[in-house]
């Protein structure tokens, strides 16, 4: 047990971790994560099973990789609380330095004489500490003196800050991994959704894309209203940057699309022989409506909006963008299909009609409208106010490492025959440049001093 | 006046420091290093008025492209040079320094960077790309200083053992390369990472998803962590820590410029 304890208590081990896990990070950068077992093979061949294995493919949520950073939070862990009673008591219980030698050893150094006595000299510098904001210890023995002046003592806690915090985050890291859920939810104006493990339902009223004058997306908006107990409780307009919160709960405007399958068209119909002849039919997926003052049927029975030749000469939809749209129409005789097709709303020249029996139509795909959904991911992340703490302890611990560096001043004072001998030493956590001149300004003031 | 006659304006001025600047580097007056020192910080005051004219007319915050990003990027390490000049006086490092800034302004200025402010993509629009960007580009400023005062250390030190003694001794160069770090990191701590991961958690639902670009910032905090950690806990000083220094800022660098172009992933507008 002690060994293991020693074992994690040592800093070589911290920076071992740090580098493995800064390589391993590397790593995963390197190989694309959370990709299909097809890609892999394209891309690494037979690599790919490998790559699986040792868990490559989803890096920073294997196994291997936690551990990592478990070991890496023990090690931290250890190595913080076996240094922090020494550090505590030299915080707040300092023993006064009686011997001169230990002074001496100090990197930063001085001393100096006065004609005065031990307790005017004693005064006088302690006069100057305060005005530099140290805080002093003091105790007197006869013909001597010893003091300790600190300031900013909390900076000496900064480093304990820091890892605190990111103990805590890795903290909060895995409450959200393991009690965490997010799920993406697909909802059409009027839609009434329940929300799993919830109390709630939630109804899209509304759904709008805005544009800049240039055509870009400028934002979408979804306004939500949260029902609970048949009651409307609030609502919101969510957009990207600004989702709803309700009961642990918060909700993203995450994507957006088209409900294609039930698309309704415009399709115009005309007459070769006769440009005077113009039919313009309404219709939606599903429905047959017959051409007025003709003997046929118009059946729509498919939409796709990017319309694309798959390998096997099938057609498919290449994205769910409105990039290639195309209907299949069919035209029927009573009981007799007589044309069936596509036909592109972008290229109307490319029309693919095929005919059993001889026809003067042709189709033209002139308008189509589809209702928007909205797609909002719902989340629950019960670690993420546990992360914001983490956060606020590591920034409040390199604000005192870095920024309120801990000084502190021991000094002996001496008297011998009604003159006063002063021997001073400190100590800065940083910034060693700036506490030596300021060390010197006190050293040279007292020696100034009448 | 526009803004891009002011960028130029900026990038002339910065061109002047930097042949001052090496005109002191060769010639040793130090009259040449103040006049350099001056054409900076005229440069870093016409380059704020640009960029305050460049936010008020697209509206938005001055670096949503690369261009912009580049520019203020240039502009927080002026910023960043002339707090660590005026404050550890180390006029040596200026020539190279200003060749870093001079550097990114050509490539701003590069016909390959689209200048046009375009509309803010809705992801963009918040009021966290402001803190997000700025903080993060200047706690990296402060490591491109340190940088080039690590590399001007490997150059001194070997000299310095062949019994070369220069103005700048190795042992400052290595202590104001601490100090920039000291002050870039946790800068870049809270900028990158903290306010990234707020920002992530309001725009994607999530503080962290492991894109390329926030692994890419976790490893560069991770490379100075170890400088740091190896340089206070384990004493390391001079050439191994100048590595450790120079590494870092390239994981920066990588970080800001090739995963752009290298990896794919959520950050691809930035």
């Amino acid at each position: 047990m002690k060994s293991l304890w020693n074992f994690f208590n040592s800093v070589k081990l911290a920076i071992f971790l740090l580098i493995i896990i800064t390589l391993s990070s590397i790593l995963g950068t390197l190989i694309p994560q959370n990709r299909s077992l097809d890609e892999y093979v394209a891309h690494y061949g037979q690599f790919a099973n490998l790559l699986n294995r040792f868990q490559l493919t989803n890096l920073y949520h294997s196994l291997w990789f936690l551990s990592l950073l478990f070991l890496f939070a023990l090690n931290i862990l250890i190595c913080t609380l076996t240094r922090f009673p020494a550090k505590f008591r030299k915080a707040f219980q300092p023993k006064l330095i009686k011997d001169k030698k230990n002074i001496l050893v100090l990197k930063i150094k001085g001393s100096l004489g006065k004609n005065w006595g031990l307790a005017k000299t004693k005064e006088e510098l302690k006069k100057e500490l305060s005005s530099r904001h140290y805080r002093l210890k003091e105790e007197v023995e006869e013909n001597k003196a010893f003091l300790l002046a600190r300031k900013r003592t909390l900076g000496l806690f900064g480093a304990d800050f820091v890892h605190l915090g990111l103990l805590i985050i890795l903290a909060g890291g895995i409450i959200s991994g393991f009690g965490g859920f997010r799920k993406n939810l697909t909802l059409s104006e009027g839609d009434i959704l329940d929300i799993p493990n919830a109390e709630f339902k939630l109804r899209l009223d509304k759904f709008e894309t805005e544009y800049y004058p240039d055509g870009n997306v400028r934002d979408w908006k979804s306004t939500l209203t949260v029902i609970e107990n048949e009651k409307q409780i609030l609502s919101k307009i969510i957009e990207v940057n600004h989702p709803l919160s309700y009961r642990g709960f918060v909700f993203y405007q995450s994507s957006y699309g088209w409900n294609w399958t039930n698309t309704s068209v415009e399709i115009w119909v005309k007459k070769r022989k006769d440009p005077s002849f113009l039919r313009k039919i309404d219709i939606t997926v599903g429905e047959r409506v017959r051409l007025e003052g003709e003997n046929i049927q118009i059946s729509f029975i498919h939409f796709i909006p990017d319309f694309v030749l798959n390998e096997k000469n099938e057609a498919a939809t290449r994205s769910l963008q409105p990039n290639n749209p195309a209907a299949f129409i069919e035209g029927w005789e009573g009981d007799e299909k007589i044309i069936s097709g596509w036909i592109f709303a972008k290229f109307p020249d490319f029309s693919r009609i095929h005919s059993e029996k001889e026809t003067d139509l042709s189709f033209e795909l002139k308008n189509f409208k589809a209702s928007q959904y909205s797609g909002i991911e719902a989340a629950k992340d019960p670690g993420v106010n546990i992360i914001w703490l983490g956060c606020t302890f590591l920034m409040i611990g390199l604000a005192f490492a870095f920024y309120w560096p801990s000084r502190e001043i021991k000094i002996i004072l001496e008297e011998t025959q009604g003159k006063t001998g002063v021997t001073a030493g400190g100590i800065a956590s940083k910034n060693r440049e700036d506490f030596q001149s300021e060390f010197d300004e006190i050293m040279t003031s007292l020696r100034r001093l009448r | 006046m526009n803004e891009s006659i002011l960028f130029l304006t900026t990038f002339i001025l910065y061109i002047i420091s930097a042949f001052f600047y090496f005109s002191f580097l060769f010639s040793k007056k130090e009259n040449l290093a103040r006049i350099g020192f001056k054409f900076a910080f005229s440069g870093l005051l016409i380059h704020t008025v640009a960029l305050i004219l460049r936010t008020f007319e697209s509206g938005h915050a001055p670096f949503t492209n690369m261009y912009e990003s580049l520019s203020f990027f240039a502009w927080s390490s002026i910023l960043a040079y002339i707090i660590i000049e005026f404050k550890y006086k180390i006029r040596k490092a200026g020539p190279y320094f200003m060749l870093i800034v001079i550097a990114l302004m050509a490539l701003a200025s590069s016909p390959l960077m689209p200048k046009e402010a375009t509309p803010l993509v809705p992801a963009l629009q918040s009021y966290w790309l402001w803190l997000h960007v700025s903080v993060t580009l200047l706690g990296e400023a402060f490591f491109a200083i340190a940088f080039i005062t690590s590399i001007m250390y490997l150059v001194a030190d070997s000299k310095e053992r062949k019994g070369i003694k220069s103005v700048l001794s190795s042992e400052k160069l290595d202590s104001v390369s601490y100090k920039c770090i000291a002050i870039g990191f946790p800068l870049f701590t809270l900028g990158g990472l903290v306010f990234g991961m707020i920002w992530a958690y309001y725009a994607w639902g999530r503080v962290w998803s492991w894109d390329p670009k926030e692994t890419w910032s976790l490893i560069t905090w991770f490379v100075f962590a170890l400088y740091l950690h190896t340089r206070i806990v384990m004493g390391w000083k001079g050439r191994r820590s100048a590595y450790v220094a120079i590494i870092g800022f390239l994981a920066a660098l990588f970080t800001y410029f090739g995963v752009n172009y290298v990896l794919a992933g959520l950050h691809s507008y930035a």
